[in-house]
């Protein structure tokens, strides 16, 4: 009986210290999560002043603009940003990216991959892939996203790239999070029919083109900064709602340990109460 | 003399809202000045230097890039990064600026738009720190 209490009591503290564990990175998810938050929240007015001057150039001039980056490139290779997860235990955050890539990635595409468990996937799969921004979902740096941009704006008018899409999870609230597929170039127009212009008669500083070539490399940067703060985010809500559950779940393990212990406890008292009085009662 | 509303905006957010007389900067287009009642006007902005005067007081920016969007009552800064002289780093920018010449003295590199930029940046904000 002794030495069920005791292998009992080390199960026990073997969940207590990862409940300990879980409950950290719980605490730790919920902080990232608001801070991730507070950013998505900031980014808001830049990305909303540039979409909305971008949807006012080509509402003006309806199909009048030759812009390099509004035409398809026919020829090229297919551009993919990717962004995952570089730590795990983030639940199915992760899996659920590589499912919408299966399937739609081929060879000969040229993948940017952000986090490194994109990279192990990439690599298990022979998948070529640049891994030059890999911590970029840990540093969030705006300068090295300018740069991205412009190496992949650079490739699209030079006509090397067909088209960039990017996947990403859209954070729709704390408990859902869903992976989705934007086309970022060419751009396409009718994403933007439905922004409210304020002025139809913008004077465009030297013209409409010029213009149009300063903003969407803009525009790139801003759509790209959003959907990588907005995976973040979804990763920081997944990982805490994930380990919620792995706290609550060692909590139940740890209830019903601790009624078996006593139980085990209440057993060998009796026991041994049992045996005093049959020795008592021998005599 | 007439105010209007100028707004600053980047990508860790709101950067400045204020009232101004006049705003300077320097488009893809060139030098231009912007006062109240201006017509709608969209631009873009080169790495360089921006002022303007408020209550009475200029006051200068660098700006390392953006665009400019003249609304009817408000006018919107979008830049990737805008520092006042307090807030330039000068070791820093200094520190660029070599790195900077020597990638473009080495000349080998096909990097050398990049390091034009940077080049720029820099010497845009030595030259605002000095201001």
């Amino acid at each position: 009986m002794a030495g069920n209490m005791q292998s009992i009591k080390r199960r026990m503290k073997s969940i207590e210290s990862t409940k300990k564990i879980t409950k950290a990175m719980q605490l730790v998810a919920t902080s990232k999560l608001r801070k991730t938050r507070n950013q998505l929240d900031q980014l808001k007015p830049y990305y909303s002043g540039v979409q909305e001057t971008v949807a006012s150039i080509l509402k003006s001039n309806e199909g009048k603009i030759d812009n390099a980056y509004l035409k398809a490139n026919k020829e090229g290779q297919d551009v993919y940003i990717v962004i995952t997860s570089s730590l795990g235990l983030c639940g199915g955050y992760n899996a659920n990216v590589f499912k919408k890539v299966d399937g739609l990635i081929n060879e000969g595409d040229f993948i940017y991959t952000i986090g490194t468990k994109g990279a192990g996937f990439f690599n298990h799969r022979n998948i070529e892939f640049n891994n030059e921004y890999l911590d970029l979902n840990s540093t969030l740096d705006f300068k090295d996203i300018i740069r991205l941009v412009g190496e992949i704006t650079n490739k699209y008018r030079n006509k090397e790239i067909k088209s960039i899409k990017i996947v990403y999870t859209e954070f729709v609230n704390n408990l859902t999070f869903t992976p989705r597929v934007v086309t970022l170039l060419p751009v396409n127009v009718d994403d933007f029919k439905d922004i409210d212009i304020t002025n139809k008669y913008t004077i465009f500083e030297p013209n409409e083109n010029e213009v149009l070539n300063s903003l969407i490399p803009m525009y790139l940067q801003s759509v790209i900064y959003g959907y990588l703060v907005e995976s973040v985010t979804s990763e920081n809500a997944s990982r805490r709602t994930s380990m919620e559950n792995a706290t609550d779940n060692a909590e139940e393990l740890l209830d019903n340990l601790l009624l078996k212990y006593n139980q085990a406890r209440q057993t060998a008292i009796t026991n041994e109460v049992s045996e005093i009085v049959a020795g008592a009662n021998a005599q | 003399m007439k105010n209007f509303k100028l707004k600053i905006v980047t990508p860790k957010g709101i950067y400045k809202e204020t009232e101004i007389e006049i705003l300077n900067i320097r488009t893809t287009a060139g030098q231009m000045g912007i006062l109240a009642s201006h017509l709608p006007l969209a631009s873009g902005l080169e790495i360089s230097e921006m002022n303007y005067v408020e209550n009475g007081e200029r006051k200068h920016f660098s700006i390392a890039g953006g665009f400019v969007y003249v609304g009817e009552n408000e006018t919107t800064l979008i830049v990737n990064a805008i520092e006042s002289p307090e807030e330039i780093d000068l070791s820093r920018a200094e520190e660029a600026k070599k790195r900077a010449e020597k990638r473009l003295s080495q000349k080998s590199n096909i990097d050398i738009a990049r390091a034009e930029i940077a080049l720029k940046r820099a010497l845009t904000r030595i030259n605002v720190k000095g201001m």
